[in-house]
């Protein structure tokens, strides 16, 4: 029996190879879709990010990644792992430019205020997330689990009500993770964040079971 | 939950020539191997980062080393700071898509200070690390110097002047080595860690000289690093990192865990010499 294939997204910008690193370490067929075309039939997808979020969505939009997530995300039903701006991506915009997002959870990703008592943007390093006794993605998980973080934008927790399953705090308390059906969404990187990131992707790859 | 950001322990390899080697006072002293075999025990012990710092005389084994960089990331899940020879952009971009997630400058960055700005637009400020090797020199304002060149050649700038300076370019991150503490197993100079530390907004991470894992606590209490680094003393000791996070818990410091989660990875790379 072959590996069942996982499409990593690439849309020209991000940096993906840390991700692709980190999967190939499982049982799975990697493959690296360059545009919508090659998502194929992967039985699970992953879209990796960093970078701004209109030149994310324009990279998206001119390779036909949209369209393709579209069909094969919402109405096949493939699970979905968004990491970064990848959950940015997820939601129907962001403070950081004025492209639509996907769309697929309502409301827009907001900036870290800055000020003289806020801590610093961005946010970069380990930090801690609360886990939701209704995570699926961090079940194997102790909460609080302590994943690397990398970001200015977030998602806020009162567009994700009921579906956040990680919350972290930075000065404002933000939706570190969401789950809702087979979309899955996470702000931080769980490529970089060891054994405790490794065990939330084993979890991922086994729902695509 | 909290805003307060944990202390963060940091393994540092040195590559002279294609190897991994231990220090003293910034010569090198042994060969101790294979950097894959290293991170392989680094990965699995909590540590939070991994530096690898290129520190041969010439660019001579560059191609090789980019080879190492690669290599690690395919096998090192937290984040990886390469230094080493950087002085362009394109030296930076080499090591970003072999698998860098920050950049760690030095002569460089002596040699043209605008070099920090450029790349912190480039990159982002986070992906900054500006690397400071100090001396005592009574001359200098702060009693420390900064010196070029993997510690033979000196800059003529106070080191704390540097440091502030480094800061208003764009660095994200300060790594602080005292090259008569390097390898010498006296712990950090806690007297500069505390002086660059208490003068700068951007996290200072120690290294230099840890023999024990007291030094790394004092690095942190005495020192007011927020990071602390070691390379020497991870190398023979099993279990090492993991030894070092829980004596940093114990003596009060935020840390991250070391909770330890059993993932099958089947397909991770094995070790492979070249």
């Amino acid at each position: 029996m072959s590996a069942r294939r996982i499409a990593v997204i690439d849309y020209g910008l991000a940096n993906i190879r840390s991700v692709v690193n980190a999967l190939n370490c499982f049982d799975v067929d990697v493959t690296v879709a360059e545009n919508g075309a090659a998502l194929g039939d992967a039985k699970l997808i992953v879209l990796p990010g960093v970078g701004s979020f209109d030149a994310g969505m324009r990279g998206l939009n001119e390779r036909g990644h949209v369209e393709a997530l579209q069909r094969r995300v919402v109405e096949a039903g493939v699970p979905y792992l968004g990491i970064c701006l990848g959950m940015q991506f997820v939601f129907e915009g962001s403070e950081e430019g004025s492209a639509p997002g996907l769309g697929w959870v309502k409301g827009r990703v907001e900036r870290f205020p800055s000020g003289q008592d806020q801590p610093k943007v961005p946010h970069v390093g380990w930090n801690e997330v609360e886990v939701a006794p209704s995570s699926k993605l961090m079940a194997a998980l102790q909460s609080p689990a302590d994943f690397y973080f990398v970001h200015s934008y977030y998602a806020p927790l009162v567009c994700t009500h009921g579906i956040a399953s990680g919350i972290c705090d930075y000065g404002v308390q933000f939706c570190a993770a969401l789950e809702r059906d087979n979309i899955a969404a996470v702000q931080f990187h769980p490529e970089k964040s060891q054994l405790g990131g490794m065990k939330l992707l084993e979890t991922f790859l086994q729902a695509g079971a | 939950m909290s805003r307060i950001q944990k202390h963060r322990l940091i393994a540092t390899l040195l590559v002279f020539n294609g190897d991994v080697v231990q220090t003293r006072r910034f010569r090198p002293t042994n060969n101790v191997g294979s950097a894959f075999t290293a991170v392989d025990f680094f990965n699995t012990w909590t540590v939070d980062e991994i530096f690898v710092l290129e520190i041969s005389k010439d660019d001579a084994h560059r191609v090789r080393f980019e080879e190492i960089v690669e290599g690690l990331s395919r096998r090192c899940f937290v984040p990886l700071t390469v230094g080493g020879k950087i002085r362009d952009l394109d030296r930076v971009r080499t090591y970003t898509r072999a698998g860098a997630d920050k950049i760690a400058l030095n002569t460089g960055a002596l040699e043209r200070p605008a070099l920090i700005r450029e790349i912190a637009a480039q990159f982002g400020s986070q992906c900054v690390v500006v690397s400071i090797d100090a001396r005592r020199n009574a001359d200098m304002p702060s009693g420390y110097e900064a010196v070029g060149d993997r510690g033979r050649v000196p800059s003529g700038r106070d080191a704390r002047a540097w440091a502030e300076e480094v800061v208003s370019l764009g660095a994200g991150e300060i790594l602080l080595n005292e090259i008569e503490h390097d390898g010498d197993k006296r712990g950090y100079d806690l007297d500069l860690v505390r002086l660059i530390s208490d003068a700068v907004s951007i996290p200072v991470v120690a290294m230099g000289g840890v023999a024990n894992w007291d030094h790394l606590v004092d690095g942190v209490r005495q020192g007011h690093a927020h990071g602390v680094a070691a390379g020497n003393i991870f190398h023979y000791t099993e279990h090492s990192t993991k030894k070092a996070k829980e004596f940093m818990a114990a003596a009060g410091l935020p840390v991250r865990g070391t909770t330890f989660y059993k993932v099958a990875m089947p397909r991770r790379p094995a070790y492979r010499p070249f």
